[in-house]
């Protein structure tokens, strides 16, 4: 009983510790690259993440837990005495699941309830960290003359996993799968 | 402030109940969330935050009073033990059973949890999903053949019949859909029954490199919505109407019912999967929301232990209180009456033997006051009263003794109290003679006596009453009470006025015959004196003469006897004692040879108020007596002074009057003053008398002194008067002729 006191005690310390960190084994998400193109005054995001899963996370996909892995976006605009402001804010959400019957990886994008199958894990991945044409912002809503920054982070939510796994997940660095922020300025 | 609200917030029950409320009901909820149900499932991490937070927030609560009470102990607060006692007893009665209920708990949950989990029941999914598969496997290597066919047919179909073609081969195979993609992945046509699906689903480039190395690709896709299809795609081989390759998808529908089987096995196995992939999380999961259940019972019958050890404590605690205060002497103190149990009794009755002692000891107060107050009084009156007072023990010892007895006594009484009276060291002759007096009463057991104790001390004469009655049984003080008057101014006013009525009746009795007396032996003298010869009538004259003489000498004694019986009142008035002294002795200084006459008059003298012809008589009379005393001496010498002397609120006047004659016998000594008490063979006796009296009726005083050459000076003291701006003497109250202080 004692051990699980201290388990539950070790939750509450390690969660405002949500801050991501690096897994071990190479499980990571990496921004391999992104940036934004201004077409007909909406800023356009392109990107590509490089998504690896630790071991653990794999077999819970494998088992049948569906993954849920977001992508944010932030345009801030940087303030040198005060937090950033944030001026616009896109979350993208993809679902990955395993089909037992078909054998076939789905992909979700909750934003648009577009469906991908795959016969391969890493063709998911790839589809999954490929982002091309998302529609950002509207420039009219930016003010001319100041410099924004853009930045963008993946990371898997705990949150939507079911709830017996979340105090683990919180705790267990394996399941911590986070990118760090990928920051570029945002063409006026 | 804060301490306050802090104070507030720990000591009242509603915030531990709203707490220990919320908590339940956040527990509960996470409860629910546990098995993943949809409606709580997102909240589990803020409900188990929430939780924690909210045991802390108990776990605090319960340092808090756990300080309190044990700082209470240490300071030995009074129902601190016992509430220590009383915590430690619920808390171990409530926590053993809910640790024992916890234990059984957890062995339940975790045997409970590894029973949903068979290695049968999961192979036998396993196997009812390669069932599906298998069964699955034949209609796709139907259509399979199916879609080859339907490519072989294409082949030679032109771009412009494509569209066409594609749709009259779906109707005939039964695709949901088919798509016809140029190599360069450009659809150059697409049928579907779905007439809202406008964009063909790709395949991916998995499918296509798998196509362009082996011919064809054959799967299942579970479609979004549309239930599972069996994807089909084959390259179209190159044919007359197109040089190069296309390639070739078909969509084929599950038929339904098979659909349905294949949807809930893939379902019931992928949802007992993933339970048993869970496994342990929600074991841990569960685990926890018991501990925290556990938790917040513990907690919460901790607390109430808490709560309720300190209501029950409460009364006993003021009971305890109240008795220390009972003891240190304090009665006011009431204990809060609390509820109708034995302990309010018990309260009830403390209360009311508490008001019992606080009426009793504030009676005896009040008494005491009372008697304080009598003490006082009585010691006032004691004090102020002209008879010395002392009051004996049993063991005759001194109780109380007032100031007149110490005056009588001429000792300090304050010396005495608590002391023997009769092993008492006497502080001068009248105490001792009183003592001697008193030793004789008391050692005879005297219940009551009255003894009048003539005492001569230092050259006076004093008449002391003593009188002592033993203390009767009725009352508890038991000794003696012993009352002396000084009686002896008393006694020479009855002397004195004894003479007085004498002198009158002497005056009255005798001064009527004398005038007959007289006349007869004038007649006598006048009728006979003619009549008989010379030798006869010089006979009759010689002894008429002495009738008349001395009937004259009485009539002058009953005069004076009457005058001292019953003088004229004193007219006072202001007067210059040295000029009275003056003309008096102008008289005599020629009419007496034998005496040499002395004055030393002081200058400046009080103002003094008298009438002058008593005072006149005064002088007379002393000056007689002085020269009578002087009268056989050698040479006789008689000197008169006067001076001014400090009294007590006036100035005085003294008036000496000092001759060297013979001295006064001591058996008169003490009654110098009383009529008829002469050491002269003639004279009436009654010259000092008179002195006295006048001296007495200015409210001076007289008294003999005797010279160190021999003689005798007697000395006047009479009171002056203020000397005022203007001069004039103030009047002062009329004398009477009463009896002056005696000294």
């Amino acid at each position: 009983m004692r051990a699980r006191l201290i388990a539950a005690g070790a939750v509450i310390c390690a969660l405002p510790g949500i801050a991501p960190a690096a897994g071990d084994d190479g499980a990571l998400f990496s921004v391999e690259r992104a940036g934004t193109r201004l077409v007909e005054d909406v800023y356009r995001l392109d990107a590509y993440i490089d998504y690896r899963f630790s071991p653990a996370v794999l077999d819970a996909l494998e088992n049948g837990v569906p993954l849920t892995v977001e992508v944010r976006v932030e345009v801030i605009r940087p303030r040198w005495w005060w937090w950033d402001a944030e001026v616009a804010v896109v979350s993208q959400h993809s679902l990955l699941q395993f089909h037992a019957l078909s054998r076939q990886y789905l992909l979700t994008s909750l934003n648009t309830g577009a469906q991908l199958s795959f016969s391969r894990l890493q063709a998911a991945l790839e589809a999954m960290g490929t982002l091309r044409d998302i529609p950002l912002l509207d420039r009219k809503l930016l003010a001319p003359e100041v410099q924004y920054q853009a930045r963008l982070r993946a990371q898997l939510d705990i949150e939507s996993l079911p709830s017996p796994l979340r105090p683990v997940a919180y705790l267990s660095t394996e399941w911590r799968l986070a990118s760090e922020w990928f920051e570029w300025p945002l063409p006026s | 402030m804060a301490s306050a609200v802090l104070k507030r917030l720990t000591s009242g029950w509603l915030p531990v109940v709203l707490l220990v409320a919320l908590l339940l009901v956040s527990l509960l909820l996470m409860g629910d969330a546990t098995e993943n149900s949809a409606r709580f499932g997102r909240m589990f991490s803020i409900l188990l935050v929430v939780n924690v937070l909210g045991i802390l927030a108990l776990l605090a609560l319960i340092g808090i009073h756990l300080f309190r009470l044990l700082r209470q102990y240490q300071r030995g607060v009074a129902g601190s033990r016992m509430t220590v006692r009383m915590v430690a007893i619920f808390a171990v009665l409530s926590v053993a059973p809910v640790l024992v209920v916890y234990y059984f708990s957890m062995q339940f949950l975790h045997r409970g949890i590894d029973s949903w989990f068979d290695v049968r029941v999961e192979k036998a999914l396993e196997d009812a999903l390669d069932l599906g598969r298998l069964s699955l496997d034949l209609r796709m290597r139907e259509v399979l053949r199916q879609s080859e066919q339907l490519a072989v047919e294409m082949r030679d179909v032109s771009e412009a019949l494509t569209a066409l073609t594609l749709d009259e081969l779906r109707g005939r195979s039964g695709a949901t859909e088919l798509v016809l993609w140029a190599s360069s992945g450009r659809v150059m046509a697409s049928s579907s029954a779905d007439e809202t699906t406008l964009v063909p689903s790709r395949p991916s480039e998995g499918i296509l490199l798998q196509v362009r190395q082996s011919g064809s690709y054959v799967g299942l896709d579970p479609i979004q919505d549309l239930g599972l299809h069996v994807r089909v795609v084959v390259a179209v081989a190159p044919g007359e109407a197109a040089a190069e390759g296309r390639i070739l998808q078909a969509l084929f529908r599950i038929p339904a019912r098979a659909d349905t089987l294949a949807t809930s096995v893939e379902r019931a196995y992928s949802e007992y999967k993933e339970l048993a992939f869970l496994r342990v999380p929600l074991k841990y999961s569960f685990t926890l929301t018991l501990s925290l259940v556990l938790l917040l019972s513990l907690l919460t019958a901790v607390l109430a232990a808490f709560y309720s050890a300190r209501r029950l404590a409460a009364p006993i605690r003021d009971l305890a209180e109240g008795t220390r205060a009972v003891a240190a002497g304090d009665y006011s103190k009431e204990v809060p009456a609390t509820a109708h149990d034995e302990l309010g009794f018990l309260v009830q009755s403390f209360n009311s033997m508490t008001r019992g002692i606080a009426r009793a000891s504030a009676e005896a107060l009040h008494s005491q006051h009372l008697l304080e107050e009598h003490n006082a009084y009585l010691e006032a009156v004691l004090g102020d009263l002209s008879s010395g007072v002392i009051t004996l023990d049993e063991e005759l010892r001194v109780q109380r003794a007032n100031s007149a007895a110490a005056n009588i006594l001429g000792a300090d009484p304050a010396t005495w109290i608590g002391q023997r009276l009769l092993s008492l060291a006497p502080e001068g002759p009248v105490m001792r003679q009183v003592l001697a007096a008193l030793r004789r009463r008391l050692e005879a057991g005297a219940e009551e006596w009255s003894e009048e104790l003539e005492l001569s001390a230092e050259g006076s004469r004093r008449v002391l009453v003593c009188s002592g009655t033993r203390l009767s049984d009725a009352t508890s003080a038991r000794g003696y009470v012993i009352v002396i008057d000084d009686v002896t101014a008393l006694v020479q006013a009855q002397r004195d006025a004894a003479w007085g009525e004498v002198a009158r009746r002497l005056a009255h009795e005798i001064k009527n015959p004398l005038t007959p007396i007289q006349l007869s032996a004038e007649r006598l003298r006048q009728k006979y004196l003619g009549r008989l010869d010379a030798q006869e009538a010089r006979s009759l004259d010689r002894y008429t003469h002495t009738i008349i003489q001395q009937v004259k000498t009485m009539q002058e004694m009953v005069n004076a006897f009457s005058d001292y019986a019953r003088p004229p009142p004193l007219s006072l008035a202001p007067l210059d004692l040295n000029r009275l002294i003056g003309e008096v002795l102008e008289l005599y200084r020629h009419s007496t040879p034998g005496a040499r006459f002395q004055v030393e008059l002081a200058e400046a003298l009080p103002p003094l108020l008298a009438d002058s012809g008593r005072l006149r008589q005064l002088l007379h009379n002393l000056l007689k007596n002085a020269i009578e005393a002087v009268a056989d001496a050698q040479a006789g010498r008689i000197r008169v002074s006067t001076c001014s002397v400090a009294g007590d609120a006036r100035p005085m006047l003294e008036l000496r009057v000092c001759d060297n004659g013979s001295d006064i016998p001591g058996s008169i000594a003490d009654r110098l003053f009383e009529p008829y008490v002469t050491s002269k063979p003639k004279g009436t006796g009654l010259g000092l008398a008179i002195v006295k009296k006048i001296v007495e009726e200015h409210g001076g005083t007289i008294w003999p002194e005797a010279q160190p050459e021999g003689g005798t000076c007697l000395v006047v003291r009479l009171r002056g008067e203020q000397r005022d701006a203007d001069g004039d003497a103030a009047p002062t109250r009329a004398l009477p002729g009463a009896v002056g202080a005696g000294r």
